[in-house]
């Protein structure tokens, strides 16, 4: 698996980043997960920036992030790397225990790609991150002049 | 109803204040105050006064005695300087005009004081003793009548607009009764009127007088006197006529001024020439000004008890408004109060184009035409006619119901009134003669020849609005405005409120969401780990972590379906046609699939498309759906009926089944928020399904209902407005 993208998972709770994992873990997806604790921290990994300036140069496949998230909260994470044009393109699935609709209106202006509410029936839930995780790791094609996705 | 104005225009320009000339019951000399020269006098003054008084000199005689009190009274303010001349049982009255001053002279009876006193107590006491205004006047009508022995002794009484009408009679019966006749304001035109204010006493002791003229001495400032306050002015001409047209050969009448306001007349009329002293004239002049302070007492008190009955009936109508959510429901409802404000028949309230009425009034179409033209009038809060056909066009065929009309504007902007209504009253005037008749001839007016009495029956008409009345009505019309105004406030407040209330409600269903949604997950997910993990636990630890996970899950479910309740109230309904046949397919077969151990038989029609938001409408056929899945669980075979129909543009579902049915005792529970009506453990769910079902159908103005057996089953109907009246409430 040469070309194997990241998933940069941004989650703040360990609990639900237990969970997140061990749903990730069960779908056997090869791609790395990068784990980002704030949304500074996503920023600084997504730029190159602070503690991630050493990281490999290639764009994870897709982030996973949590709305709540302390310092810089999930939906200013999605408008920054929506207004970059060299980060634009990552697709960006919200992940969020709110079913408020206007957390939902919010990041479709700012063009988030998928928005998940986390159900609580833990079968559903796990279905849910698998599905994500197959879809926008291993099937979603990226737009042209990205470097090729690895597909099996 | 007026004589041609014309005709009034040439009586009202005589200049009577400056005949020339006086009547010959006495005489007139008018004095230079610098000098004390006699400047003017009557042609007959020798006649009173002998030698003692010529043009160009100083009185002499008894006369000359009163040259120095004169010159001191004419410094002061006193009005008339009064004096009898004993020797020739003259009085003497003079007045100032100017730097001159007018001496009149007549014969005089002397009286003694005490018979004066006499007279004047017992009239005051007779006065006093009477309980109202007619019955005060008919007292002074015939007081004056002893006192001067004239025939025929009126009180005449202006209206609004200067007709007399004659209000009280005393009538010795050698002249025509005249009680009740109306006589039109030209008789009295208004310079007279004027004259009469200033003058309180005119008489003519003889109609067929030949005026005497005033002479003067030559003096570059000869300007004709003004015998404004002279009691021996002559009068004019066409005066005399109208007197012996009428058949009275002498008359006085004395002003009766209530509180400043030219009230009325007493007149005095005889068929001979009737003459009487000064001094008895001076005491109908008090009987006069006793009377009109009477009336003036008797008004006061009438207005405060009229003000007392209308401040209990304001403040009933207040407590009747404020009790009411809506005003205009207390107002109404308060029925009679609100007649008896003004003591109308009907009255109407007219707001943003609605009328509700009560009593007697006249069709909405004309109400709502009234208000249109009442709208029209520029600034006018306020407005009162007692006849709605003298002011407004096309409205004689209401004037038996509104002739009378009473209206205060409530609101400019939503021009909204509240208006009061008065029959029509036929009724028949009787006036002294024909007042559209003047008779012209020879280029001058003369009066009427007749006096008998000419009737007419006026129509569209209703009886007039008093000034009480008219206030009653302003003081309703603030307290209205008030009400109208503080409930703005109050609605303005709580909407303030309730914004505030909704953000914190959105504030703590965001932090519910959000913060108590994760937990339930967490341990739901964890334990479920943990089962995954452990595979040999034994059966009682299994249990255990089943009972954690169902529990977790049960509550994180609650905790869904509350915001998806709470959510419904804010979220907006897009409504679309929606294929109800498809919908209740999809949930059937997603039921289907937790229920396949059972026997379930379903019967569904095929159902008409509905008018609405296709996920929320989803949201109910599942709960109802749901339910009677549920609720079926110890039938086998459970029946389940699915059907609709469209009536008057409603459409209209049910779903039955035969289940375990339900109370109709707590029929009115079944969909409030976590209102169950089965115990929890026989079957599961968070209560707030139907609460859920129902709010949805309510943002969709429908509306949703139940029957029920215990034991054998349960049907649900709801009804959805059709796309045409998609913003009507149901019935």
């Amino acid at each position: 698996m040469p070309d194997l993208r990241p998933i940069l998972l941004v989650e703040d709770s360990p609990r639900d980043l237990e969970l997140t994992l061990a749903a990730l873990e069960k779908c056997q997806l090869a791609n790395e997960i990068v784990v980002a604790r704030d949304g500074a921290e996503a920023l600084d990994y997504l730029t190159s920036s602070g503690a991630f300036h050493n990281r490999p140069q290639r764009d994870p496949a897709v982030v996973l992030l949590d709305l709540k998230l302390p310092k810089v909260d999930g939906l200013e994470v999605l408008e920054r790397v929506k207004k970059d044009d060299s980060l634009k393109h990552i697709p960006i699935v919200m992940l969020t225990s709110s079913r408020e609709e206007q957390d939902l209106v919010r990041s479709y202006e700012l063009g988030v790609n998928a928005f998940v509410v986390k159900p609580v029936e833990f079968s559903a839930f796990f279905q849910a991150i698998q599905d994500l995780g197959v879809f926008w790791a291993l099937l979603n094609e990226p737009p042209p002049g990205i470097s090729s996705n690895a597909k099996n | 109803m007026q004589p041609n104005n014309q005709d009034l225009d040439l009586c009202a320009r005589e200049p009577i204040h400056i005949p020339g000339a006086i009547q010959p019951h006495g005489a007139l000399f008018v004095i230079r105050s610098t000098d004390g020269v006699v400047v003017q006098a009557s042609q007959n003054v020798a006649d009173y006064l002998g030698e003692t008084v010529e043009l160009g000199r100083v009185p002499s005689g008894e006369v000359a005695a009163h040259l120095e009190p004169m010159s001191q009274w004419f410094v002061t303010d006193e009005p008339f300087y009064q004096a009898v001349l004993t020797s020739e049982q003259l009085s003497l009255v003079a007045h100032r005009r100017g730097e001159r001053v007018v001496v009149e002279v007549e014969r005089t009876e002397i009286r003694p004081v005490d018979e004066v006193f006499g007279t004047l107590r017992s009239f005051t006491h007779r006065l006093g003793t009477q309980a109202d205004i007619p019955k005060s006047l008919a007292a002074a009508a015939e007081f004056v009548r002893q006192l001067t022995q004239f025939d025929r002794v009126l009180v005449y009484r202006f209206d609004p607009d200067w007709n007399g009408h004659v209000v009280a009679e005393s009538n010795g019966g050698r002249l025509p009764v005249y009680l009740d006749l109306r006589f039109p304001s030209g008789d009295i035109p208004a310079q007279a009127r004027a004259l009469y204010s200033v003058n309180r006493l005119r008489i003519i002791p003889n109609a067929t007088y030949v005026p005497v003229p005033i002479l003067s001495v030559d003096e570059p400032d000869s300007a004709p006197l003004d015998l404004s306050l002279s009691q021996l002015r002559s009068v004019s001409p066409v005066h005399l006529e109208y007197m012996r047209n009428m058949g009275t050969f002498a008359s006085m009448s004395v002003s009766i001024i209530v509180d400043g306001a030219f009230w009325g007349l007493i007149a005095c009329h005889s068929a001979e020439p009737h003459l009487i002293s000064h001094a008895t004239r001076e005491i109908c002049d008090f009987v006069a000004q006793s009377l009109a302070m009477r009336i003036s007492a008797l008004v006061r008190a009438e207005d405060a008890a009229t003000r007392a009955a209308l401040a209990v009936n304001t403040s009933h109508l207040l407590a009747a408004m404020t009790s009411t959510p809506d005003w205009v429901d207390g107002l109404l409802g308060a029925s009679e109060a609100l007649l008896a404000q003004v003591h109308a028949a009907g009255a109407a309230v007219v707001i943003d184009g609605r009328v509700r009425c009560i009593g007697s009034v006249p069709d909405e179409h004309s109400v709502m035409n009234i208000v249109e033209w009442l709208s029209k009038r520029e600034g006018e809060s306020h407005f009162a006619t007692e006849s709605l056909s003298s002011e407004m066009d096309g409205v004689d065929d209401i004037a038996g119901v509104a002739s009378g009309v009473l209206a205060v504007s409530i609101s400019k902007v939503h021009n909204s009134w509240l208006i009061w209504f008065r029959p029509e009253l036929v009724r028949t005037v009787t006036w002294g003669g024909n007042p559209h008749k003047v008779i012209r001839e020879s280029g001058r007016i003369h009066p009427r020849q007749s006096f008998d009495a000419w009737k007419e029956l006026v129509r569209r008409q209703a009886a007039p609005w008093l000034a009480t009345e008219e206030v009653a009505a302003q003081d309703l019309r603030a307290a209205i405005v008030g009400i109208v105004l503080r409930k703005a406030e109050e609605l303005a407040q709580l909407s303030t409120e309730l914004q505030r209330s909704n953000k914190e409600l959105e504030a703590f269903s965001y932090s519910v969401s959000h913060d108590l949604r994760a937990p339930f997950r967490h341990i739901v997910g964890f334990a479920q780990l943990l089962r995954e993990r452990e595979t040999e636990l034994d059966p009682k630890s299994q249990h255990y972590l089943q009972t954690i996970s169902e529990a977790a899950l049960s509550a994180g479910k609650l905790v869904d379906d509350l915001l998806n309740f709470s959510q419904l109230g804010r979220a907006s309904v897009t409504k679309k046609p929606v294929d109800m046949n498809k919908l209740v397919a999809e949930v059937v077969k997603s039921v289907r699939l937790s229920a396949l151990d059972r026997n379930i038989e379903w019967s569904i029609a095929k159902l008409p498309d509905a008018w609405g938001d296709a996920t929320l409408i989803r949201q109910v056929w599942f709960n109802l759906i749901d339910n009677a899945v549920k609720y079926t669980r110890p039938r086998n075979p459970a029946k389940i009926t699915i059907d609709g129909h469209v009536m008057d543009d409603i459409f209209i579902y049910n779903v039955r089944d035969n289940g375990v049915g339900f109370d109709m005792a707590y029929v009115g529970k079944l969909f409030g928020v976590f209102q169950r009506l089965q115990r929890a453990e026989d079957f599961d769910g968070t209560g707030i399904g139907l609460a859920l079902a129902r709010r949805i159908i309510e943002r969709h103005n429908g509306s949703i209902k139940a029957v029920g057996e215990i034991d054998s089953g349960a049907s649900f109907t709801f009804a959805l407005p059709g796309p045409e009246r998609k913003e009507r409430a149901l019935a």
